[in-house]
């Protein structure tokens, strides 16, 4: 048996009287790619940014390696490996694409006010290896032309890709990307479900929202479906896909 | 004499409200945090040097003790601003540097109240104020340099990129692993004790200290200073300070010179008033433009564009 990677147990999380996640329990395993889908509504940004801890669940516990994460600030949960990419890109529009790299990039030594005034030598060198790698990911992305201009001049596109950029730069154990091949074209969105395939055959793990199912279903290995805050059916994309369960979510009746 | 000695007095106040202006440019221009209070820690580090002086201890060590005072009340103050949004910190700290004047004002055991109390000079009156004024022009230059060193190695370090993605979007740099209140913390702190030791030559070199000295007017001067000059860049910030100091000056000298229906020193602040309007309206990045980070990494990236476009174009 593989080790849970990411555990949920029963959480909950209301906003007034509305239950925007009402009981879900999960267990993500080490590897691969897992696809969360249901339609607009359904809860599923909210549980992501439960798990990120930038809402705290009502009920419930939350538990990464073994850890329990339900009472962590969204940066120390960041530390641990679980890191995530922003439905809408958030990026720091003054500073160039290739500082929005840098700053992904967990443990970096000049990020400490003391080591960046007396200790320069110690983080220089970590941080030239630490942009080699970031040129590298921004060229698989084809924005490594743009790394010195500033964020805000990207097109909505390769705001999308740096978005996920960012996300890969910090080496997580475990990758939230919510809807990445919304907004971009389609040849581009498979693009990059490919890169993101690459990357778990190399160990890294994925938790994916996605609409575009037709993409998703080609490339996650297990699906959740969440309808009104509860994970209502969830197998492998080709089990999912013969259920009646999950067509009544997306077609209602 | 007289205009060399005008000249020397104005250059030490540049070199002193360089430096609180080095450190508004430090928490606003990176940080963005909107320190409405700066006065605060001005005065701090004035009064703690000119009671530790009255007592005999060594100047550089009444210098330190201002700093060290001023950052720790930067901490203080931290605590309960940082939990508010931005316009609600700069409500809290201007009135906590109103309730720092109006308390040094009110006693009257402590530093004189309303008339203040004297500091003894460090460098004693040998015969001649330029001597004086020279004296003490290397002295606050000595520590401008320091202070824009330790500003410059922050603004061109990961550090001061944390501050400036903070700056933009503090939810997205909590996201990628930034502790907000930590560096707003040190931020803060690092503001503070500058502007503490700037208040300390302040004192040392008026040889004097009192409530009316500390007003919220000084506050808005040092964000003229950084406005004017460009948020995010220390040169601006100098160039700031420097600027303002002139015209403040200018003005004060014009007065003898121009027959107006007002009192130049009153158009003064119309004019300040103006300036802020109009660099906000028409260049609200200042004079000088922020600067990006410089280390080691991205010059290698830069040098390395550099080197195939050059390449290209042979």
């Amino acid at each position: 048996m593989e080790e849970t990677l990411l555990g949920i147990r029963e959480v909950s999380k209301h906003f007034g009287g509305v239950y925007a996640v009402n009981g879900v329990s999960l267990n993500i395993k080490g590897g691969g790619i897992w696809g969360l889908v249901g339609p607009n509504g359904s809860g599923k940004t909210t549980l992501f940014n439960t798990i990120l801890g930038l809402h705290r669940p009502d009920e419930g516990a939350i538990y990464f390696n073994g850890k329990c994460i339900s009472n962590l600030a969204p940066h120390q949960i960041y530390g641990l490996g679980l890191v995530n990419a922003f439905q809408i890109p958030r990026l720091f529009h003054r500073l160039s694409v290739l500082d929005n790299m840098l700053l992904a990039a967990r443990g970096h030594q000049g990020d400490r006010l003391l080591n960046s005034i007396f200790l320069r030598k110690n983080w220089q060198e970590q941080e030239v290896e630490l942009a080699g790698k970031a040129m590298q990911i921004l060229e698989s992305l084809e924005l490594d032309h743009l790394a010195l201009s500033p964020a805000g001049e990207l097109s909505g596109g390769q705001r999308k890709l740096l978005e996920v950029g960012r996300g890969v730069m910090a080496s997580p154990t475990l990758l939230l990307l919510d809807e990445p091949a919304a907004g971009v074209n389609p040849n581009l969105g498979k693009r990059i479900f490919q890169g993101i395939e690459d990357l778990s055959q190399e160990g890294l793990s994925f938790f994916i929202i996605e609409h575009r199912l037709e993409i998703l279903f080609d490339f996650a290995h297990w699906v959740y479906v969440m309808d009104k805050g509860k994970i209502v059916v969830e197998g492998k994309p080709e089990e999912v896909l013969e259920d009646p369960a999950f067509y009544q979510v997306y077609l209602g009746a | 004499m007289g205009p060399l000695l005008y000249i020397c007095d104005l250059i030490v106040y540049i070199g002193i409200f360089g430096i609180v202006s080095l450190s508004l440019n430090l928490e606003f221009g990176f940080a963005g945090l909107a320190n409405f209070g700066k006065v605060a820690f001005f005065l701090i580090g004035a009064y703690t040097y000119a009671l530790l002086s009255q007592i005999g201890v060594p100047f550089y060590l009444c210098l330190i003790a201002g700093a060290l005072v001023s950052a720790i009340f930067g901490l203080l103050i931290s605590l309960p601003a940082l939990r508010l949004r931005a316009d609600y910190l700069a409500i809290a700290v201007l009135a906590f540097g109103e309730i720092l004047r109006l308390i040094v004002k009110s006693e009257k055991w402590l530093a004189g109240g309303d008339w203040g109390t004297p500091v003894s000079p460090i460098f004693p009156y040998t015969g001649s104020y330029i001597i004086y004024r020279l004296e003490n022009i290397g002295l606050v230059f000595l520590c401008l340099f320091i202070c824009f060193l330790v500003v410059q190695l922050l603004a061109n370090s990961p550090y001061g990129r944390v501050l400036r993605a903070i700056r933009e979007d503090e939810v997205a740099a909590e996201a990628l692993g930034k502790s907000k209140a930590k560096y707003k913390a040190q931020a803060l702190m690092l503001g503070s004790a500058m502007a503490g030791l700037a208040g300390g030559l302040y004192a040392q070199y008026l040889q004097y200290v009192l409530p009316g000295m500390f007003m919220p007017m000084v506050t808005f001067t040092v964000w003229i200073m950084v406005l004017v000059g460009g948020p995010a860049n220390n040169w601006g910030a100098l160039l700031g300070a420097a600027l303002v100091q002139i015209l403040a000056r200018g003005t004060n000298i014009a007065k003898d010179y121009i027959a107006l229906p007002i009192d130049l020193n009153d158009l003064q602040y119309i004019l300040f008033g103006a300036l802020i309007i109009l660099f906000l309206l028409y260049r609200p990045q200042g004079l000088l433009k922020e600067s990006q980070v410089k280390t080691k990494a991205i010059g290698r990236v830069r040098h390395g564009r550099n080197a195939i476009r050059n390449k290209g174009s042979q």
